[in-house]
């Protein structure tokens, strides 16, 4: 299943999804020293970023949390990719600080059609997002 | 799209310029695509929000040691957002000497650019006031809401690292606020309830920014508008609603010009949506513990209005008084008798930091008045922290005593 994106900050990656349903705000929900979720009301809380593609609608909160991704990647517990719904200014400044591939605007209802677990290939030469792999 | 750069802007964003200034470029670039600018617009001044060590965290340390592999410095005239503690008066604020230490690194890498300390989130109360039309890369959100509302400066919303960015190339991209036709009002609010002091015209912003996320307000029917209310009604609306530019008719500069035709709904204000707000932040059962004072920076009319409203009373026991403003206001006050004759009476008040970014705050009280919703909004984020929003007047009533 291929799914067309907005490529920004560019990249190929393979890897792990871990969704959230709920926008994120970087300041406060996660951990740049473990790479973890901390906000305890996340339905993916304790979870780490770590090596995952990250999937969640969109940033929001303190504009210092371009800071916090761009701490994720210094202390090696930095995503492989992030997937948005629609990209705000937080998160392409962080994704641009850390050099995470970073992409946008899925053509299809992403957020219904992956989970956490499944395989995904990001390819922002293509413009696509493919699902490698379900999860059972 | 891809936007058009000139052959200079292409040669920064190379690299040819060094790392720090290719990032820089890249940041500002990358945001303008994704907004569809087509062009890159050079800034007067900027304003750059990420200091206090309490928010930033051990992560700014590292994009410090980035942007200092080349000696790079800021292009425009420059300001410092608030940090996390008086930076004399830390001690008495009981800030760790660990947090002190990194909080001096933050704001010495800072100035190392070129960037003025002013420590500041109302740098239009210390002479730095934008120009009509100017455009700007001013970050702290009621602070942008000043600039282009009471001022007619032009600036977006930025986030820390993308002021940080253009104040470093003198560079924005022209898209949002830059732009005229995006600075019309969807919202006609026609105030039918009183504004009689500070906290009612934060009130109406709260309430506002609740209701109408991110749209532009055109508000009818105020009466006045002087900049100490203005600065309250512009971080309530950015507090609660995200909204970086308002309209008051007669009142604020573009209020004649801007077209009002694509307005898409018209609402009323009244005394009853008001007390909801102050319904919504009246949550102290037990006694209060911290008044605090100074969201946004307090200035100096306002610090005068509290030594009248207090005349002779004191403090009751058991309660502090925290104003919080800029050093350079807090200079003002000391060199006329007002400093000395507040903190006769046990009022303290901090320079260079707040009761949202310092956490001497947060962590040593837990039921503290205001009278501004967005110092509410924040403290109460933490769920320990109860807070009751009242107007001046009933505040100095309620903790003081003939």
């Amino acid at each position: 299943m291929k799914i067309g994106i907005r490529p920004i900050v560019e990249g190929k990656v393979t890897g792990s999804v871990l969704l959230s349903p709920h926008p994120i705000s970087f300041l406060g929900d996660v951990d740049s020293e473990t790479g973890k979720i901390i906000d305890s009301e996340s339905p993916i809380y304790g979870k780490s970023l770590k090596d995952t593609i990250f999937v969640f609608p969109r940033g929001q909160g303190s504009t210092v949390g371009s800071y916090i991704i761009f701490g994720l990647k210094v202390n090696n517990v930095s995503p492989l990719a992030l997937v948005v719904g629609e990209a705000e200014t937080i998160v392409i400044a962080g994704a641009i600080l850390a050099d995470i591939p970073l992409v946008d605007l899925p053509d299809k209802d992403l957020f219904n059609m992956v989970k956490t677990g499944d395989t995904v290939t990001i390819d922002t030469s293509e413009k696509t997002l493919k699902i490698q792999k379900r999860e059972k | 799209m891809i936007m058009f750069l000139t052959k200079d802007q292409e040669e920064m964003l190379s690299g040819m310029k060094g790392e720090a200034i290719a990032k820089s470029m890249e940041l500002i670039v990358k945001i303008g695509d994704v907004y569809d600018a087509e062009q890159l617009i050079p800034i007067a001044n900027a304003q750059v929000a990420g200091v206090s060590y309490l928010t930033v965290g051990e992560s700014i340390f590292s994009y410090f040691e980035l942007l200092s592999k080349d000696a790079v410095k800021v292009k425009v005239p420059t300001w410092l957002n608030p940090a996390g503690m008086d930076m004399k008066k830390w001690r008495e604020m009981e800030i760790s000497e660990d947090f002190a230490e990194k909080q001096l690194r933050i704001v010495k890498f800072y100035e190392g650019l070129g960037i003025n300390p002013t420590l500041t989130c109302a740098p239009y109360l210390i002479g730095h006031t934008p120009s009509h039309g100017a455009h700007l890369a001013w970050s702290e959100s009621s602070a942008v809401s000043i600039a282009n509302s009471f001022y007619g400066a032009r600036t977006n919303r930025e986030g820390a690292p993308s002021s940080l960015a253009s104040a470093i190339t003198g560079l924005t991209a022209n898209y949002g606020l830059h732009i005229t036709e995006n600075r019309n009002p969807r919202i006609l609010v026609d105030v039918r309830a009183k504004l009689e002091n500070f906290s009612d015209y934060s009130a109406l912003g709260y309430w506002y920014g609740k209701k109408f996320h991110g749209s532009i307000p055109y508000f009818m029917n105020i009466q006045r508008l002087n900049i100490n209310e203005a600065k309250m009604l512009a971080a309530a609306l950015a507090a609660s609603g995200s909204v970086a530019l308002y309209h008051v008719k007669n009142l604020t500069p573009e209020s004649k010009s801007i077209d009002t035709e694509n307005v898409e709904e018209k609402i009323e204000f009244t005394e009853l949506n008001k007390k909801e707000i102050y319904n919504h932040f009246n949550q102290i059962s037990e006694g209060p513990d911290l008044v605090a004072i100074g969201c946004p920076h307090a200035s100096y009319e306002d610090i005068k209005l509290i030594s009248n409203t207090l005349q002779s009373r004191q403090m009751k026991e058991g309660i502090e008084f925290w104003i919080f403003t800029s050093s350079e206001t807090k200079t003002v006050i000391e060199a006329d008798s007002l400093l000395t004759n507040l903190e006769s009476r046990g009022i303290k008040v901090y320079a260079d930091t707040c009761m949202v970014v310092s956490p001497s705050v947060g962590e040593n009280f837990q039921n503290i008045i205001t009278n501004s919703t967005k110092a509410a909004h924040y403290l109460s984020k933490a769920k320990t922290t109860m807070v009751n929003l009242l107007p001046l007047n009933s505040i100095v009533k309620e903790v003081t005593e003939q």
